[in-house]
């Protein structure tokens, strides 16, 4: 068990190491990074200061080292805009993105995942159809055109909702609907697909066989068993929603770190781009991880074979 | 003697590693076999898991190169493996797989499986290949409507056929089986094993039968050879050996068949593990495991003399008079 | 590729295959021939008639807020959308492949690589990544279609290489060269055309994604620039004015909605046919 953590552990710093590396050679093609950093009309001293201050004039393996000292540091550069600290600029931002994203998670998860085990343990009722048809309309609508279609009814017609902005808590319920209807209707047809497969292992009929209750045998046998699939799906899910996030905040103009993408790309703020980027990965890294280590904890077989 | 097979003292070593920080061990996976099949003769190789049969049927073929040694077919050596000339003997040397489904391209349907080979070394018309594959589909008990189903379509039994069919469709003189029958049930086994006996009867070939199931063997082959970690101990005509096996692994592996109403011999009964290829035992190989090992059996490794008419066994226990020991 | 052999069962194709397959080959048509039936030029702008809804006179969709005529924008749109999610599936398609098969062959530490590039590919969410890429380099036609190229290599690459494995020391490719066959014979006759079903299958799978993509990267501005226009692009440009004249993003929205849902249809069923073992 061991051995799979710290193999699985230093996969994972290896990975963070190449998105590092990663920004660090676009950083260098796309021009002179001081010039790209800190804007066009920026003074001489200041550039030259920068130039100093990142050791730009040094050969490219110690500007390498110096750029990964500089990310372990916590200093991403400055916001060309705001001229303040990128890290900083990024931080005040998360926050908001946290408050539509999280909540979207859960309720991806809790409804998309009950949805599909009760569809397949109800097959062919109405529900089972229901959750079908409804996800593949969740994965044939693009977001940006799910989140127009919620504007459209339940701000412009209905009026019940406001169609952008910050403040109240209503603000942000469409956005959270927004991010999370596609991957519920992903993930009730996974689910669902997925406990089916379980259900007619030969494992369950031995326990209906032996008498087992009925409710005993969906939670203690089938779901755990059908969990293990459908935890990989976590990192992607994880992953799609930060995309997800930058489309949605763009729709709603909510204040998050996904709207502060798009304009930092937009000025070609590179210093925040960067910032967000690689925050992004290190997250994404960090769930990949937990997944992995949950999965193996999960699936006797995984460990036995890991442990040879 | 007309033998279509002639092997002569085949060695094969792998170089195996434990662990990326181990030493390296030679395993001498087949180490100094000698064998001879005859026209129209079945010989059977039997023995337990990793004692080196499927590696020998694959020099057998030539798929796996021998170190030492080498293998003659009708009299002249096999060609080197990925040649021109290597690939033109595959019309007479032919091999049934153990596992049918792995063996054949799921794409393509029976019709087409059993016409692949026709097609390579370029045998008959396109309508006289047409008939040549009703004629081998009948033969191994195919029906005619099963030609454009797959592989996957089709059960154990029926997909082993079809592997039979194609490796007999440019009519061999030599079929070399590898555990044909070890994954299907045992009703169909039978099956197959009267198929393969009916074919080799009406085609006259010669055929070599590896399996760890003794059993099956005694049905089907002429002559049997009992290997143990990579070498020959035993080898002799099928009833012989069997009524009165000479070596103590045969005794052992013989009174090991459940019988109806035999209690197992205890005394027989073989003791320990089977044994690691990379750590091979000074001495006879199988003295660890032997009842009546001997100082001798230690020591020294027993060579395979001839013990009776026709038979030959590697026991320093079996004299080549009247010591074989009966049970 | 397969070959059939007299008396084959015929596929029954279902209603909503077909009915995809013709919806693709409409949007192929019309991707084709923007240039001959588009009534007017993109750029041109009736002034005087701005905003007008669909079935106005000489405007079978409208015009947007410039006067600019939406149905020859939403013909230019199919064709630029289509061409970009076509070269990038091949180029993700032909990476994957290649790389996956370089896998196979030569393990150690080409493999290594190449498990690290997947890595890296699963550490960043694609939009991201592309965001920063477009950061850094600007947005360029041909930049969009070779990033959109990265998408979904992996895929291909974890297949080529199985399915490469896979045809060895036990399976049919060491009983067809056991046949007799040469190399090439297995290569081409046997192992190809096994890994090009899959991948064909695979294709048609991030198709719509990348199509997605492409409009979610245009939507926000960032992906198909203007003057050129894509189905994204509209929506994105369109969205000011969602109440006032919504055909304006509903046309590019039911054009996307429509077309990826067809290709998903048609991928299920094209899997099925081509591959008898799945089912």
């Amino acid at each position: 068990m061991i051995r799979f953590v710290a193999t699985r552990l230093a996969r994972s710093l290896m990975t963070i190491l190449a998105v590092m590396t990663f920004a660090f050679v676009v950083l260098r093609l796309s021009g002179d990074p001081a010039k790209v950093m800190l804007g066009p009309d920026t003074p001489r001293e200041a550039v030259d200061a920068f130039r100093q201050q990142w050791g730009l004039g040094q050969p490219i393996w110690a500007q390498y080292f110096h750029y990964l000292g500089a990310i372990f540091s916590g200093d991403f550069g400055m916001s060309m805009r705001d001229k303040s600290p990128a890290l900083q600029l990024v931080l005040e931002r998360l926050p908001a993105t946290l408050i539509v994203t999280v909540p979207a998670l859960i309720l991806q998860v809790t409804i998309g995942v009950s949805a599909g085990v009760f569809a397949a343990l109800h097959r062919g009722s109405i529900v089972d159809r229901g959750v079908i048809v409804l996800s593949i309309l969740g994965f044939t609508i693009p977001s940006f055109v799910m989140g127009l279609l919620l504007v459209l009814v339940f701000a412009v017609t209905l009026h019940w909702l406001p169609s952008g902005g910050s403040g109240t808590w209503a603000h942000a319920i469409l956005p959270v609907i927004t991010i999370s209807v596609g991957w519920i209707g992903s993930l009730a047809r996974f689910s669902r697909s997925a406990t089916i497969e379980v259900m007619g292992q030969p494992y369950i009929r031995t326990a209906m066989a032996k008498g087992v209750h009925w409710s005993d045998v969906v939670w203690r046998h089938a779901l755990p068993n059908a969990a293990t699939p459908i935890v990989t799906l976590v990192g992607f899910m994880v992953g799609s929603l930060v995309a997800g996030a930058v489309v949605t905040e763009t729709i709603f103009s909510w204040p998050g770190m996904g709207r502060l993408l798009i304009s930092s790309v937009a000025n070609r703020d590179l210093a925040v781009v960067q910032c967000i980027m690689l925050l992004v990965a290190a997250m994404m890294v960090c769930t990949n991880l937990i997944v992995d280590l949950l999965y193996g904890w999960l699936d006797p077989r995984l460990n036995a074979r890991h442990e040879n | 003697m007309n033998a279509i097979l002639n092997a002569e003292n085949l060695v094969r070593v792998y170089r195996a590693r434990r662990g990326p920080f181990a030493k390296v061990h030679p395993i001498r996976a087949v180490d100094g076999v000698s064998l001879n099949v005859a026209a129209g003769e079945t010989l059977g190789i039997v023995g337990e898991s990793g004692c080196g049969k499927s590696t020998l049927g694959r020099m057998l073929l030539g798929l796996d190169p021998a170190h030492e040694g080498r293998v003659l077919f009708d009299g002249t050596p096999l060609p080197p493996l990925g040649t021109a000339a290597w690939r033109r003997s595959r019309a007479e040397i032919q091999m049934v797989w153990q596992d049918p489904l792995a063996a054949m391209d799921r794409r393509l349907c029976v019709a087409e499986q059993i016409r692949e080979p026709l097609d390579i070394h370029v045998i008959g018309t396109a309508r006289e290949r047409q008939d040549r594959i009703e004629e081998l589909m009948g033969a191994v008990g195919l029906r005619k409507d099963q030609a454009s189903a797959f592989p996957h379509e089709l059960s154990g039994g029926q997909r082993q056929r079809v592997v039979i069919a194609r490796a007999l469709a440019t009519a061999p003189k030599l079929l070399i089986c590898d555990e044909p029958v070890s994954a299907l049930d045992v009703s169909i086994q039978a099956q197959i094993i009267n198929l393969l006996r009916d074919l080799q009867l009406g085609m006259g070939l010669g055929m070599v039968f590896i399996s760890h199931d003794l059993n099956v063997v005694r049905n089907l082959v002429d002559r049997v050879a009992v290997m143990y970690m990579g070498r020959i101990v035993e080898e002799g005509p099928t009833e012989a050996v069997f009524f009165e096996p000479e070596h103590p692994y045969t005794k052992a592996l013989i009174s090991s068949i459940p019988a109806p109403g035999r209690l197992l011999d205890p005394d027989l009964i073989i003791t320990g593990d089977p044994p690691d290829p990379a750590n091979r035992p000074k001495g006879c190989a199988f003295h660890p495991r032997c009842s009546a090992a001997t100082e001798q059996c230690r020591h020294d490794a027993p060579q395979l003399r001839p013990t009776a008419q026709k038979r030959t066994a590697a026991c320093h226990l079996v004299g080549t008079s009247t010591q074989s020991a009966t049970t | 590729m397969s070959i059939v052999s007299p008396g084959k069962r015929k596929n029954v194709l279902p209603l909503s295959v077909g009915l995809s397959l013709v919806w693709l080959a409409l949007m192929l048509f019309l991707a084709f021939f923007a240039d001959l039936l588009k009534p007017y030029d993109i750029t041109t702008m009736d002034l005087a008639s701005r905003l007008a809804p669909p079935l106005s006179s000489g405007h079978w969709l409208g015009t947007d807020e410039l006067g600019r005529d939406v149905l020859s924008r939403l013909l230019q749109s199919i064709r630029v959308s289509l061409f970009i999610a076509f070269g990038a599936t091949l180029i993700s398609a032909a990476f994957g492949t290649t790389v996956g098969f370089l896998a196979a062959r030569f393990g150690g530490w080409v493999e290594q690589l190449v498990v690290l590039m997947a890595d890296f590919q699963a550490a960043l969410p694609f939009l991201i990544m592309s965001l920063a890429v477009l950061a850094f380099f600007g947005t360029s036609m041909w930049l969009l279609v070779v990033l959109m190229g990265f998408y979904g290599w992996e895929r291909y690459a974890r297949i080529a290489r199985g399915l490469a494995l896979s045809a060895n020391a036990q399976g049919y490719a060491a009983a067809t060269v056991q046949l007799g066959a040469t190399p090439s014979r297995v290569y081409l006759r046997h192992i190809l055309p096994n890994v090009a079903s899959t991948l064909i299958v695979s294709m048609t799978l991030s198709f719509p994604d990348i199509v997605l993509m492409e409009s979610g990267l245009s939507f926000l501005g960032l992906g198909v620039q203007l003057p050129e226009t894509s189905l994204g692009n509209m929506v994105g440009f369109g969205r000011d004015y969602l109440t006032t004249a919504p055909w304006i993003v509903l046309s590019p929205a039911v054009i996307i909605m429509l077309t990826t849902l067809a290709i998903s249809l048609a991928g299920d069923w094209l899997r099925d046919t081509l591959d008898p073992t799945l089912n």
